[in-house]
């Protein structure tokens, strides 16, 4: 030991400045010069005198040296001796120290976890320049009930606004766009965009590799150009760089590739975009839009998305305002058009920023962790806080016994406090490995609609904010036990009951703590509690359809750009899919329920005092589609296949919903109704099926028309059959291949998959707090059933004189479990009084359940009283165990 | 005979030492030592430099640089006032030592 204690000053002394060491040599040299000057005086001849000096002083080197250890030997010495005594008293009462490591791990690990993932959602920055500057530009109209965020302006719009506008620096207009890109024989369907030439510009990103479209790829003789992302150029390129040189086929056209995006850039991300495609995740291709002069000034609804970014000075309600003005005018100048059927030109205004969009849905989730994550910390830390109080107060004596030895105050709070500290470092190390499990497990809940949250990682910010919070919890908890000990008075102390007294201030502490704690693990249990019955609400809802039917997408290119090709190609798919064994029925759909297509249209019902702009959701399907998907008749009939085949007065079915709207008191089966606004072509209703969850498994059903039709075009193709899934799967493939080897089955999925993924969010959102409030539960009992042992221990005397009196074995028990109760039941009253008002900013996570519902309330109370009085159980029977005639000894 | 040191009195005896005779250098701590236990002190005046330094750490002493009567250069020290107040201490404490010791040792007679 004094060994390496030796080396580490020598460490230190390498370090120490170059002033002490002069100091000393020059100190040296005079001691000996002075010496020399005497022996000379005595008599003797300079050299003589000098070799005297030298005896009488020493060896020079070993004083030196000595001189040099002194210096840097105290602080070391001290910080050795303190690290080695905490070390020591920790292990000597490992319970202590594991609770305390724990505790203060499990705070840390969960808040460093949920801060990585905040800052991976919400902080880190994106891969474009300034992201708060981006805007998206929609055109809501007053007539149309949807959400505002569907309708981006017509292009003939866009290029007026693109002209006039000046709240600007860029504009661009972009449409999603699926390609199917083959290579080596096999055809895999990617999500892509066609852009204009200030896409990249607006973004303000640029190519890790080659360019980004020039002007002149936006005329249509230039068009076949493609940029690619970096992940396509890494899985079908091998990320070579002789890329630039090579050409995609997509669609079966040849695209010459100019560029390679940077890792990251996969703009549009599904959750970049108010309604996107659903099937496009992100986007790995980009060719030109190219539009013609005629696509360029028209003014009907697009599939286009608008996208600008502001002048660093121009407010988004400045810009709003300012396109509120050019929409007014454009509305007035040109008329509807012809193919928006219905539809006033009222087109308005309406800007929004992107970040809003991309990551506003998830602000108020990340904001809920966050708190949840909080209060589990100062949970931890109140609970690591407690039992350094309990422990100090314990170790009153031996204080009192090192101060009346003549150790120092400060000596002694540095002690203290190294040994806090060490309690922190320690939970700092477990906290991040606790940290990065987490965050391995994050991922595998991923509800997928959470934006870059399989980035999160342990940063290094992040991995500081948790140390520097650790150190200071521990810091703070071993602060006042530690000015407690310093502070004690020795005349006091060595009053014989001087302990008790000064335990007493501790002791309010400490059960104030313990009140805090079991209040915030109140409020995190009714939160999860609600989450919980929210989730078991959205699970149970009716979807109105099977969840075994397996589903996939079908889209047809330009081979098929006649109806009778269309209709003969779903038709031999339906005839040979439902020709496969198990296969109970096929059909298909143009928007499956829970994706995010919508289609609406305009319908008057007849003899129904019908509204301007009535709306309807309308769905397109092949015959057997309610019997493949399960959906129950209510009334009237299926879809037979002559159904399809009808050109006028065609049959339509439509949901309870739609009756109930439209058919109040009468019978729907035989109605008419049309989407024609000359009411020349009229619909029969010739059946009613039950409603389906089509948006969200959360939001009521509306009003729906089902038409058939085999001439589907791009659809959703649902199977229903005996066999499991994945042969399904198998055989669909194996099917659509014989029909045609150029088309891909994408997104194959059972609904039962859909319904997980719908409810995805949820499950994630009520899993984490669960686990969190689970934490917090069983931190708060340790902190309690820790307090209850501590008191027991302090009250020993006392229960030794009770029972010495008559007291019963049983009235102990009850003494000490009358005592956490009535800890318990304050938190409890506390706890409930917070959740009154927290569980206000849950309100949006609710599904089915009152923000103040009973039933949780009551479960809560009942589960913490019961685990409360469970964790008292045990110190409370150790006191009634206690002999008197031993407790009474003792003192 | 010479005498060893006991522990921890070297501070004891350097503290006084500055404070009856003023601002001292090392060598002449040394021999005032010397001259005071009439040479029984075995010192080799090295071995005062740790002392110096602790008590300069702890704030006891001050050392500047100065000349001696010959013209020489040397470091001096001064005892300070928490030295003082140390010193007072320590010279307590080790009367309170040296009694019971010496009580001790009057009752084995």
């Amino acid at each position: 030991m004094a060994h390496w204690r030796r080396i580490v000053a020598k460490l230190h002394n390498l370090l120490a400045n170059k002033h002490a060491e002069e100091d000393l040599a020059r100190e040296v040299a005079s001691h000996l010069t002075l010496l020399a000057d005497d022996f000379e005086r005595r008599g003797m001849s300079p050299e003589k005198a000098r070799l005297a000096a030298r005896r009488a002083y020493g060896g020079v080197e070993q004083a030196k040296q000595a001189h040099r250890d002194e210096r840097s030997l105290l602080w070391i010495e001290q910080a050795i001796q303190d690290l080695r005594y905490g070390l020591r008293t920790l292990s000597k009462s490992p319970g202590f120290t594991i609770t305390a490591v724990l505790t203060l791990a499990l705070g840390i690990g969960a808040c460093t976890a949920i801060f990585s993932l905040v800052n991976a959602v919400l902080i880190r920055s994106l891969p474009y320049g300034d992201p708060e500057r981006l805007v998206y530009l929609f055109s809501p109209n007053p007539a149309l009930k949807i959400p505002a965020e569907v309708i981006y302006p017509s292009y003939g719009d866009f290029y007026d606004l693109k002209r006039e506008a000046r709240s600007y620096a860029d504009m661009s207009n972009f449409e999603q766009a699926q390609f199917r890109v083959t290579q080596q024989g096999t055809t895999q369907s990617i999500g892509g965009a066609r852009v204009d030439e200030n896409f990249f510009s607006t973004l303000q990103s640029v190519p890790e590799l080659g360019r980004t479209f020039a002007g002149e790829d936006n005329l249509l003789a230039h068009a076949k150009v493609a940029v690619i992302s970096h992940s396509l150029w890494a899985s079908m390129f091998s990320a070579k760089p002789d890329v630039l040189n090579r050409s995609i086929q997509l669609d079966g056209a040849n695209y010459e590739i100019v560029g390679v995006m940077p890792p990251q850039f996969e703009y549009p991300f599904k959750s970049d975009l108010p309604y996107g495609d659903s099937h496009i995740e992100s986007t790995l291709i980009w060719v030109p839009l190219a539009l013609d002069s005629k696509a360029k000034s028209s003014r009907a609804l697009g599939n286009n998305v608008s996208l600008a970014r502001l002048h660093s000075d121009v407010s988004i309600h400045q810009a709003q305002a300012e396109m509120a003005g050019i929409m007014a005018r454009v509305d007035k100048e040109y008329p509807p058009d012809p193919g928006d059927v219905g539809i006033p030109r009222e087109w308005g205004a309406l800007v929004e920023s992107f970040t809003g969009i991309s990551i506003g849905p998830v602000r108020p989730l990340m904001r809920l962790l966050l708190a949840a994550v909080g209060l589990v910390l100062l949970i931890a830390c109140g609970n690591v806080a407690n039992l350094m109080l309990a422990r100090a107060a314990e170790r009153a004596r031996e204080l009192g016994v090192r101060a009346a030895l003549g150790a120092g105050r400060g000596r002694m709070v540095r002690l203290l406090l190294t040994e806090s500290m060490l309690v922190g470092v320690g939970g700092c190390a477990v906290g991040i490995v606790l940290a990065l499990l987490f965050l391995r497990l994050l991922p595998k809940l991923d509800p997928g609609n959470i934006p870059r949250l399989n980035e999160a990682s342990l940063d290094a910010r992040v991995f500081l904010v948790a140390i520097g919070g650790s150190l200071l919890t521990s810091l703070a908890a071993g602060l006042m036990p530690a000015i407690g000990a310093s502070r004690m008075e020795l005349t006091d102390f060595l009053k014989s009951h001087a302990m008790r007294g000064s335990s007493a201030g501790h002791h309010r502490l400490q059960s104030s703590l313990i009140v805090a704690q079991t209040a915030m693990v109140v409020v995190l249990l009714a939160g999860a509690g609600l989450l919980i019955r929210s989730y078991i609400n959205v699970e149970s809802v009716d979807t109105g359809f099977t969840r075994s039917a397996v589903t996939f997408h079908v889209s047809l290119d330009q081979r098929y750009s006649k109806p009778e090709q269309r209709v003969t190609f779903y038709k031999e798919l339906m005839a040979k899919l439902e020709a496969l064994p198990g296969v109970q029925a096929a059909g298909s759909v143009n928007y499956l329920p829970l994706t995010s297509g919508e289609s609406l249209t305009f319908i008057w019902v007849d003899g129904f005092d019908n509204k301007d702009y009535q709306q309807t959701k309308g769905r397109f399907v092949t015959p057997h589609y309610f019997q493949a998907m399960h959906i129950p008749l209510i009334a009237g009939r299926y879809f037979s296949d002559a159904d399809a085949a009808a050109t006028t007065n065609q049959p339509v079915i439509i949901n309870q919903k739609f009756a109930k709207v439209f058919f109040p008191n009468r019978n729907p089966i035989g109605g008419r109704i049309t989407g024609d606004s000359k009411k020349e072509n009229w619909s029969t209703v010739v059946g009613v099926v039950a409603d389906v969850r089509h948006t969200s498994l959360e939001e009521e059903p509306q009003p729906l028309v089902y038409n058939a039709t085999y001439d589907a075009g791009d659809a959703s193709v649902a199977v229903r059959s005996t066999l499991p899934p994945a042969a399904v799967a198998d055989e669909i493939r194996v099917t659509l291949k014989s029909i045609d080897p150029n088309l891909a089955a994408t997104d194959i999925h059972t609904m039962g998959d859909l319904i997980s993924i719908a409810t995805a969010r949820r499950r994630f959102q009520t899993s984490l707090l669960t686990v969190f409030a689970g934490i917090a539960l069983i931190m708060a009992l340790v902190g309690l059933s820790g307090l209850m042992r501590f008191s027991v221990n302090q009250r020993t005397h006392e229960v030794g004189i009770r029972m010495a009196l008559g007291a019963k074995r049983r009235d102990v028990l009850l003494l000490i479990l009358r005592n956490a109760s009535v800890l318990v039941v304050c938190g409890l009253g506390l706890g409930l009084m917070c959740t009154w008002i927290a569980t206000r900013l849950l309100k949006s996570f609710l599904f089915g359940v009152g923000q103040h519902d009973p039933f949780t309330v009551v479960t809560v109370s009942v589960l913490l009283v019961v685990c409360g009085l469970m964790a008292a159980f045990v110190p409370a029977r150790r006191a009634a165990s206690i002999d008197p005639m031993q407790a009474l000894r003792t003192e | 005979m010479p005498i060893q040191i006991l522990q921890g009195t070297l501070d004891l005896m350097i503290l006084r030492t500055l404070a009856t005779m003023g601002p001292q250098h090392a060598y002449g701590i040394a021999g005032r030592l010397q001259q005071v236990s009439d040479d029984a002190l075995n010192l080799n005046q090295g071995t005062i430099y740790p002392a110096l330094v602790r008590l300069e750490q702890h704030g006891w002493t001050r050392g500047s640089w100065g000349r001696t009567e010959n013209n020489r250069d040397a470091k001096y020290y001064t005892i300070t006032r928490a030295g003082l107040k140390a010193l007072d201490e320590e010279t307590e404490r080790w009367r309170q030592m040296a009694d019971v010791v010496e009580k001790l040792l009057a009752e084995e007679q």
